[in-house]
């Protein structure tokens, strides 16, 4: 809200600098987020009211801060109306009482409408709001700025039957406002009513038949309380957001809304002339205070002070509250335009608010220790994290959205689970407008805009999470972690000849190293979006965790890239999978002392059959005496006979208890290497 | 004894033009060796004259141990000058780049949020997690934002359905842990959070960090000292920091915290729209409300919550002036952290 210093000074007679004001102002919780001086000589505040003090969404209310803060008396401009005035010739009914707690108004006859003067146009200009070259609108603006009251402006001889009724709307209705748009109306919405017709949406915008025009001579001026709710409604319901609806869904003075109807009915008659009536009111209950038992020493224990009796109450006086010492405790009773302050912890505020929070002194808590010790499930992340970035990948964070083509992009069947998404009623964007069921979509961009940025060596990973939707209750959250790889191939210093495939493998065989992970198995994957021959499901003991493999040529081609057959390895984790089958504890093994004995063996064996396969059977001669047995090479081609392929492995003997001999080896050794024979139907190529 | 010393001499000679420990090993052969001329020499002892015989032996045992310590001489030698050359001719372009991956980096966000959670775990808080897709309920009724009521207006909030929606802050986890748990509470809750805006200082999506401490006396005093400790960890000893009153449906009194601008000093500029302060932390003492949705018992405990953007403080730290950098992900910009 934009508040001017010149106006402000009409209230409290303030010596200080408006940036001294602006500071203390801050300090009591008006946070003034700017000063505007250029406006003629003038020092306009831009203040962050928040949502519990509609009472500072005006000049006054911030003037009684600034009172209270310097310790100065509040100057109020006169609002007596002096005379025998004439009574009203039009009556008020409020037919919803629960949605309008006080109606008044007055009667102007005999006005002329003209443009507002100078000043007045300048103060309304100064805080944002145009002068319209109607005095009527301009005052009930100013006095709105001004006291913080809504006010309106009947045009008296558009009404019939000199009634004004309050009253809900009943059935669907619909008006053409004062901005010239016809609304319709539904039926709770709280209406301003005269005999026939409708007159205005109350509290938040008046209806263009009965506005004031160049022509009116007679004026109805209504200051009224109406619900904060069933203006809020109304005002979302339309989509209709104004100055007065603003202030009357917060919350507004019932009993200071006469003071404002009479000072905009003295400035009219001062710019426009015209003969006021009396006053009519309509106020079915009256506003009651609402009392407040407060205990002192709580205060002191909320607040870790040790204020006096007569500080506390000395402050919470200053603000408008009036208060009653009791002994332990006291009574507190807010007045009518402090409605947020409703229990024993909003005076605890005020006090705290008003001492300055920078005189609370800060201590650190008297406080049973506790393990604040990173869990789990954190630790397990973390380090999840610390080791796939070591393997040369860095980490994106995308927004947790996606486009509704994105599934289509990687092709993911109907009836796949990742086809199970949210959708987000009110997007900022349709290619935002759905929750992520998978990682790879975001990060099949984040290489594209890399690579468009003239990456050529790219290694992203994300750990996000995922949504998949369920009836009747919260979606399904899974944590995965998702990585893509591309590398171009392009000659280099030191010459890898690993394929793409084989990085990213490796890059998660060291993760699972790392995280202890025994009994990983890489199967042929079902994943439609990776290539049938590089690709592959990560089991861990028969569950699967996850998948990698090289993005279809469909979807590399689509990118764009001008790069003939590029492989672009993608992996997806789940890290809840992960996680749970991490190992509790570890426990040391044993570290053999007698010397080793290495032996190589070489076989030719069909095509078709894995290396995991061949590994299995090797793995199944039982022997005590073979401590690893590990794959040194894989060849095709040369002299082995095509639909063949030779695979040589390194098999490392030795006993825990004792050195072994070379028979003893040998022995075993062709024991092991007749079975792997006769198990895959190979033949030598070569042994050690 | 001539042929002795003609021995002698030939040895000598021979030496003289071995140059390298091939060329030795031969002379060590023929000289030394077990069928070597020594040795045939010794075989030979008997058939010197009996008279002759002690000075020859002697002469010979002479000529054999400076023979074979000549040799041993020449050997070191030549086995030194070896390891020299091989040291000056292995010789390797060091200034070549080494053969390495570089590491990745972790995202900056998540390094910043790393930093805080670790401040707060060494002040014996524990970490908590909670769904990002919240109830209605939790995230706005809990914590005192009934429907219709205008605090609502300071969220601008994604929304699955009528009572689903994107959590706008992690506030909700803490809710969850109060279902679950009594006092005493130290814990933070990090994590994503969402609202529907997007502009140079606002993304649809980002991480935040709120805390919360239930316990019997806890106090507004205490809420400084635990976030002025947090803060002069986070940002160094010196930086001033000043509590200010602000409003939260979920705490009250409310305050929001901030720093001395850490780009001007304290002497105004453009960051800090010349006020010499930065805001950082949003906090409160937990609104008795709150505890009453979670039935905890007013009259005995007290508590205080606090939250904080994290994308804002990563942005203060490392100067970063429009948040969408953080989401654009490009490798020329995360390297650098
Ligand atoms: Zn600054």
């Amino acid at each position: 809200m934009r508040v001017s210093f010149e106006w402000l000074k009409d209230f409290v007679s303030i010596s200080a600098t408006p940036e001294e004001v602006s500071h203390s102002l801050t300090m009591a919780g008006l946070e003034v987020e700017g000063i505007d001086t250029s406006v003629g000589g003038d020092s306009v505040f831009e203040v962050n009211v928040t949502p519990n003090r509609p009472d500072c969404l005006s000049i006054l209310g911030i003037a009684r801060e600034v009172a209270a803060a310097y310790r100065l008396p509040l100057e109020m401009p006169g609002d007596d109306i002096q005379g025998d005035l004439p009574a009203s010739d039009i009556r008020v009914e409020i037919l919803n009482p629960e949605l309008c707690h006080r109606y008044t108004g007055r009667l102007i006859k005999g006005v002329t409408i003209s443009g507002s003067p100078e000043w007045l146009k300048n103060r309304l200009e100064k805080c944002g709001i145009r002068s319209l070259n109607n005095n009527i609108v301009d005052i009930t603006n100013y006095v709105l700025l001004e006291m913080g009251h809504p006010l309106h402006a009947f045009d008296a001889d558009k009404l019939s039957g000199s009634v004004i009724k309050v009253s809900k709307a009943g059935k669907k209705r619909s008006i053409t406002t004062l901005d010239g748009i016809e609304r319709e109306l539904s039926g709770d919405s709280l209406l301003i009513m005269d005999a026939k017709k409708t007159l205005a949406l109350a509290g938040v915008m008046g209806g263009e038949d009965s506005s004031v025009t160049s022509g009116t001579r007679n004026i109805f001026l209504e200051s009224a309380f109406f619900a904060p709710v069933s203006v809020r409604r109304t005002s979302k319901e339309l989509g209709l957001r104004t100055e007065s609806s603003y202030r009357f869904e917060r919350g507004t003075d019932i009993e200071f809304l006469e003071n404002a109807l009479n000072r905009a009915a003295l400035l009219i008659r001062e710019t426009g002339g015209g003969i006021i009536h009396e006053i009519v009111d309509v106020y079915p209950e009256k506003f009651k205070p609402a009392t407040i038992e407060v205990n002192y020493a709580r205060v002191n224990a909320l607040l870790g002070v040790k204020l006096e009796k007569g500080e506390m109450l000395k402050s919470l006086e200053r603000i408008g509250i009036v208060v009653e010492d009791r002994g332990e405790v006291f009574h507190a009773f807010p007045p009518a335009f402090r409605r947020d302050i409703t229990g024993h912890i909003d005076i605890v505020e005020e006090i705290a608010r008003t001492f300055g929070y920078g005189n609370i002194p800060a201590r650190l808590p008297k406080t049973i220790l506790s393990g604040g010790v990173l869990n789990h499930r954190e630790r397990g992340i973390n380090r999840i994290r610390e080791t796939v970035r070591k393997t040369g990948f860095n980490e994106v964070i995308n927004y947790s959205f996606m486009s509704p083509s994105d599934l289509d992009m990687i092709s993911i069947p109907v009836g796949d689970i990742r086809r199970r998404h949210l959708s987000l009623r009110n997007p900022l964007k349709q290619e935002d407008s759905l929750m992520r069921t998978t990682l790879i979509p975001a990060l099949i961009n984040n290489f594209a805009y890399n690579f468009s940025m003239g990456a050529r060596d790219i290694r992203l990973f994300e750990i996000s999470k995922i949504f998949i939707a369920e009836t009747d209750r919260l979606p399904t959250e899974g944590l995965r972690m998702g990585g893509i790889f591309y590398r171009e191939n392009i000659p280099s210093l030191w010459k890898e000849s690993a394929q793409a495939f084989f990085i990213v493998k490796g890059a998660l065989q060291s993760l699972f190293e790392e995280m202890k992970l025994g009994g990983y198995t890489f199967v042929p994957s079902e994943e439609v979006f990776l290539h049938r021959g590089k690709s592959a499901d990560i089991e861990l003991k028969g569950t699967k965790a996850g998948f990698i493999g090289e993005l279809v040529p469909d979807i590399a081609e689509s990118l764009n890239l001008k790069v003939r057959k590029p492989e672009i390895i993608v992996f997806e984790l789940n890290i809840d999978t992960i996680l749970a089958f991490l190992p509790e504890r570890l426990t040391y093994r044993h570290v053999p002392k007698y010397p080793f004995i290495e032996r190589d063996i070489a076989i030719i064996i069909d095509d078709s059959l894995t290396a995991a396969w061949v590994m299995d059977v090797i793995n199944s001669f039982r022997s005590e005496f073979i401590e690893t047995v590990e794959i040194f090479d894989c060849y095709k081609g040369g002299n082995i006979p095509a639909g063949r392929k030779s695979l040589a492995f390194r098999i490392i003997y030795r006993s825990g208890e004792r050195t072994l001999t070379d028979n003893e080896v040998e022995s075993v050794h062709r024991e092991l290497l007749e079975y792997v024979l006769e198990k895959t139907g190979g033949e030598l190529r070569y042994r050690t | 004894m001539d042929d002795l010393f003609s021995l002698k001499k030939a040895f000598l000679e021979e030496i003289g033009s071995v140059d390298d420990l091939a060329g030795l090993q031969l002379v060590r052969t023929k000289y030394s060796g077990k069928k070597g001329l020594i040795r045939a020499r010794l075989r030979d002892l008997s058939s010197i004259p009996p008279d002759k015989r002690p000075l020859y032996g002697s002469t010979l045992n002479d000529i054999k141990n400076f023979i074979e310590e000549t040799i041993r001489n020449r050997e070191l030698i030549f086995k030194t000058r070896e390891k020299e050359q091989r040291l000056e001719t292995e010789k390797l372009d060091i200034t070549l780049p080494g053969n390495f991956t570089p590491f990745g980096r972790r995202h900056p966000v998540n390094q910043i949020l790393s930093e805080i959670k670790d401040i707060f775990v060494s002040m014996g808080f524990s970490i908590e997690d909670g769904p990002e897709v919240e109830n209605d309920y939790y995230n706005f009724e809990a914590l005192n934002i009934p429907k219709d009521h205008p605090a609502r207006d300071m969220q601008d909030t994604f929304y699955i359905s009528d009572d689903i929606v994107l959590r706008t802050h992690t506030s909700p986890v803490q809710v969850r842990v109060m279902e679950k748990r009594d006092p005493p509470l130290k814990i933070i809750s990090p994590g994503k959070v969402y609202r529907c805006d997007s502009d140079v200082s606002h993304t649809a999506m980002f991480h935040q960090v709120e805390g919360l401490m239930v316990d019997t006396g806890i106090s507004f005093s205490d809420l400084k000292g635990v976030l002025e400790l947090f803060i002069h960890s986070l940002f160094g000893a010196d930086t001033p920091v000043r509590f200010r009153p602000s409003y939260f449906p979920f705490t009250e009194p409310s305050a929001e915290i901030d720093i001395g601008c850490i780009f001007c000093s304290g002497s105004g500029c453009g960051v800090c729209k010349t006020t010499g302060w930065i805001e950082i932390l949003g906090a409160g003492l937990v609104n008795p409300k709150v505890f009453e949705m979670v039935g905890y018992n007013t009259s005995e405990y007290s508590g205080f919550a606090f939250g904080m953007g994290v994308e804002r403080i990563t942005m203060l730290r490392y100067s970063i002036d429009d948040i969408r950098l953080l989401y654009e992900n490009d490798a020329r910009f995360l390297n650098q952290f």
